[in-house]
């Protein structure tokens, strides 16, 4: 009998340390309000808070930060997040067009902010910048901000595009002075994502030769935006409130609440269910669900399409897709329109260029192959891919007509490999299907990654520009990886050396009609050639709640005009 | 007992060093940590030799291992790139106590874990003592009252709780009980998270956040251990002895209780030992359809983004759990059955 108390007081300790543990409601969170002094944040805190007058708008994201310095990540989501604590120089309209937020005008040749020969841009601050301790912000912040890019001690996730700059240069308070090595022009979509605060960082960089330590990496509650960081609970939630040192407009709610929800079932449950505001990357198939629901639907264009990459190149390749005329035929035999309409419910469109998000680009504007499975065999045909035996696939020389394709395992992307293959079936062209996990597929040239090594004949993922800015400069031919060189990023491996003059030309073309000219003889050139076939436009599609009102989101980031949201009854 | 138990936590620490050489090399094979970094687009060129030279993943595998073993405070590391290695390394290794630092969020491993480890035992102790008692009580009324129409019905709800998955089991019971009584008017649940910000993270709204994706883990536990419970309930009581004690009029509820079930212990004993170090683990399904911040899903989302040392402080703490929680089940069977002597 005594055994048999302790088994029961054993089951009692452990329904009781289950609640204990409840009751501490994981580890204790520490919370900052407005940049003033850590206070602890139990749940005391937290309930303190909950006051009803407050507005609190909760965000879902479907990915969780890796951390939220600038300079520190390559996450869209960090991006876009850093504009509600850390203000870009310029950020991105509706439109995608940039408009002026830490300076006072863009920097352009017009005014003077862009050098004749492209090589240096001169920006003004406004005068009344400071970050949210009350530190003025200044052009010290910027020359601060492009040396910790370029340290050697520090592990920042891309140097690009300060590794092309020759100095920075702080003349006064409110200028600052960028020296390009060599003319630049897609400096406009790639410089000052993101300011750090060089009051805070450069003391820690000058005791510990780095900043890869510093609390404010993975805390950064000093910023220059609408909103500060308040706490970020891993795998939980993250939490901004309103900066009430903001030197702009107010922000007009309080709180925003980001809810980490990595499952689009989930995402689209709380949604319906009203506890969230706003949704984002929603999935094509809860786009009607969500829409009977009351939820608004955002399908903003973010500059990526999904497309299939042909493998021109002789040594790698199936000699077929060396012929432009099949190429083309495999174009015209896949019905892209009807998986658009059938499978993405008409949410997603056929592109024709790199460049349908940017429509200045894009001109003059490119339409897409049409679905016309007779052109495509009378184009084999030609090409001299014949099914001579009645086997239902062509051949020429004794080499069948058998490509290879592969691509992640989305689900979406497992749907539309079938209906391909299924379409040139139909005209006598057979497709080896290989859906990839997407880690392995995307893992390095050295680690034997597939799609690095250009080992199918067609690969198919979403790409697109450096957008907004136009530049593909991944597609020259320096760029094919080798054993020399395993960290070129021209998977396709496709080497044309007019297309190679062209993307270099347009790189360091500072006058926007110009290179807007390259731009199109680019875009033809792909055409023409029908190096890639566009599948769908790939767009940031966004759901948001009744409540949320004010809501515009840029194709470059979804926070641009954050201040102005507001949350109504 | 005290030899035998030392004997086996020596034991433990080859088997634990295999294990990690094992694990280590397929972590290998996982993925690029620096491929993409969780961008949407590869990492450039210069940035990607850069990083990995500064992250110390340019170094051959045997040689990533060993760093990760003993540290490698004994060596410098190229971290400028200039072909010079000038600076100090500061990893003391696993042998040392220290982890190492997360490839993702450069934040050190066991804070990492730390982080997650409390919302993972809150959901996953709940979840199992619920199992645990509710299996208990199903499964020794379905013994007793064997072929009943009450065990026919138990026995039916078990093979259809254990024939669901727990995804299906998870967003089913979401949709029904947070989105649709939502719009029904009734009460309703709430459906991710583990709190409702505009009320702050309260004990109440713990527990009411818990409720869903309890049930949601529970009951292919549930059904499982009950259906084991009733079977070793039910040969228990089918010998000479139970046969006895009723002969001499002991009390039914005292047949059951204590000669019943302290022997039909032996086996849940086992499944329970080798259930409670994977509570560490977390589960994957739940948390992460529930958005709930725990263990599996900080497991899933590291091994998708190959954070290597986090994911193996991970498969490491578990395996030291296992070890030791093998150990403590040696010693409750040797409690609960005086005839298993270990010395």
């Amino acid at each position: 009998m005594q055994k048999q108390s302790v088994l029961y007081t054993l089951f009692a300790i452990l329904v009781v340390a289950s609640l204990v543990l409840s009751g501490c409601g994981g580890r204790p969170t520490t919370q900052v309000a407005n940049g003033d002094t850590p206070v602890s944040g139990n749940t005391p805190q937290a309930s303190q808070t909950a006051i009803p007058e407050k507005k609190v708008a909760t965000l879902i994201f479907t990915q969780e930060f890796d951390n939220l310095a600038p300079l520190y990540s390559s996450m869209w989501f960090v991006w876009t997040t850093w504009q509600m604590f850390d203000h870009w120089a310029w950020e991105f309209d509706v439109n995608n067009e940039p408009f002026p937020v830490l300076v006072t005008e863009i920097p352009s040749v017009e005014n003077g902010g862009v050098s004749a020969d492209g090589k240096a841009i001169t920006m003004h601050l406004r005068n009344d910048l400071k970050w949210s301790d009350n530190v003025p912000l200044t052009s010290e912040d910027f020359v601060f901000t492009w040396q910790m890019a370029v340290s050697p001690q520090n592990t920042v996730a891309t140097q690009y595009p300060y590794d092309m700059i020759a100095s920075v240069e702080a003349p006064d308070p409110q200028t600052v002075v960028v020296n390009f090595t060599d003319p630049f022009a897609p400096w406009l979509a790639n410089l000052w994502h993101g300011i750090l605060p060089a009051h805070i960082l450069s003391p820690i960089y000058a005791a510990d030769g780095t900043i890869d330590n510093a609390e404010w990496l993975k805390r950064p509650t000093v910023g220059c935006g609408p909103y500060n960081f308040a706490e970020w609970e891993s795998g939980s939630f993250a939490r901004f409130v309103r900066n009430d040192n903001y030197w702009g407009t107010p922000a007009k709610i309080d709180e925003i609440f980001i809810r980490f929800v990595p499952d689009d079932a989930s995402q689209t449950a709380a949604l319906k269910a009203g506890d969230a505001d706003m949704g984002t990357f929603i999935s094509y198939t809860d786009v009607p669900g969500l829409q009977d629901a009351g939820l608004k639907i955002v399908i903003e264009p973010s500059g990526y399409n999904e497309f299939m990459f042909f493998m021109v190149n002789a040594g790698k390749s199936h000699p077929a897709l060396m012929d432009v005329r099949v190429r083309k035929a495999i174009a015209l035999a896949i019905n892209r329109d009807g998986i658009n309409n059938d499978l993405h419910f008409g949410l997603t469109k056929t592109p024709a260029s790199f460049w349908d998000a940017l429509p200045y680009y894009n001109n003059p504007p490119l339409t897409a192959y049409p679905y016309d499975p007779e052109q495509a065999k009378a184009l084999l045909d030609q090409a001299g891919w014949i099914d001579s035996n009645g086997d239902g696939i062509r051949e020429k020389d004794g080499v069948k007509l058998e490509i290879s394709h592969a691509t992640t395992i989305r689900e979406d992307r497992q749907d539309v490999q079938a209906v391909m293959q299924q379409d040139l079936a139909d005209v006598g062209i057979k497709l080896d299907v290989n859906p990839v996990d997407d880690t392995l597929f995307f893992s390095s040239y050295a680690d034997n990654g597939p799609a690095a090594r250009g080992k199918y004949d067609i690969q198919e993922w979403s790409d697109g520009p450096l957008f907004p800015d136009p530049d593909i400069y991944y597609w020259k031919c320096d760029q094919i990886p080798t054993d020399e060189n395993p960290t070129g990023e021209n998977w396709f491996y496709l080497c044309d050396k007019e297309l190679d003059r062209l993307i270099t030309l347009q790189s360091t073309q500072i006058d926007p009609v110009a290179r807007q000219a390259t731009i199109s003889q680019i875009n033809q050139l792909f055409y023409d050639k029908v190096y890639i076939i566009g599948m769908w436009q790939d767009p940031d599609v966004y759901a948001v709640g009744s409540r949320l009102q004010n809501v515009k989101f840029s194709g470059v980031t979804m926070f641009y005009n954050i201040a102005e949201w507001d949350l109504v009854p | 007992m005290t030899r035998y138990i030392i004997k086996r936590l020596i034991q433990g620490i080859p088997l634990l060093l295999i294990i990690s050489v094992v694990l280590f090399a397929l972590m290998m094979s996982v993925g690029d940590p620096v491929a993409t970094m969780g961008g949407r687009r590869v990492t450039r060129a210069a940035d990607y030799e850069r990083l990995k030279r500064q992250l110390g993943l340019d170094k051959p595998i045997y040689m990533q291992y060993i760093y990760w073993l003993v540290g490698n405070t004994w060596t410098r590391t190229d971290v400028d790139g200039d072909g010079v290695a000038e600076t100090a390394g500061t990893r003391l290794g696993i042998l040392r106590g220290d982890f190492g630092t997360s490839l993702v969020n450069r934040k050190p491993v066991m804070q990492v874990i730390g982080e997650r480890i409390p919302n993972t035992l809150i959901l996953m102790l709940t979840g199992e003592v619920i199992v645990i008692l509710g299996a208990l009580v199903v499964g020794v009324y379905s013994a007793i009252r064997q072929y009943s129409t009450l065990d026919h019905v138990v026995t039916a709800l078990s093979f259809i709780g254990y024939s669901l998955p727990i995804f299906f089991i998870a967003l089913m019971s979401m949709y029904i009980f947070a989105v649709l009584f939502k719009r029904w008017g009734l009460p309703y649940l709430p459906t991710v998270g583990m709190f409702d910000p505009q009320v702050g993270k309260t004990f109440v709204q713990v527990v009411y956040h818990m409720v869903l994706p309890v049930i949601s883990m529970s009951v292919v536990s549930l059904a499982s251990y009950s259906r084991y419970i009733r079977s070793t309930m039910l040969d228990v009581l089918n010998q000479d002895y139970i046969r006895t004690a009723r002969s001499k009029g002991l009390p039914r509820r005292t047949v059951i209780f204590v000669h019943a079930l302290k022997n039909a212990s032996l086996p849940i004993a086992t499944i329970v030992g080798l259930d409670l170090p994977f509570l560490l683990g977390g589960a994957v399904v739940t948390e992460k359809i529930f958005a709930w911040p725990g263990m599996g899903r900080l497991f899933l989302d590291q091994v998708y983004r190959a954070d290597t040392p986090v994911v193996m402080g991970i498969l490491m703490l578990v395996a030291v759990a296992v070890i030791v929680f093998q150990i403590i089940t040696d010693v409750v069977y040797a409690w609960l059955d005086p005839r298993i002597r270990y010395d």
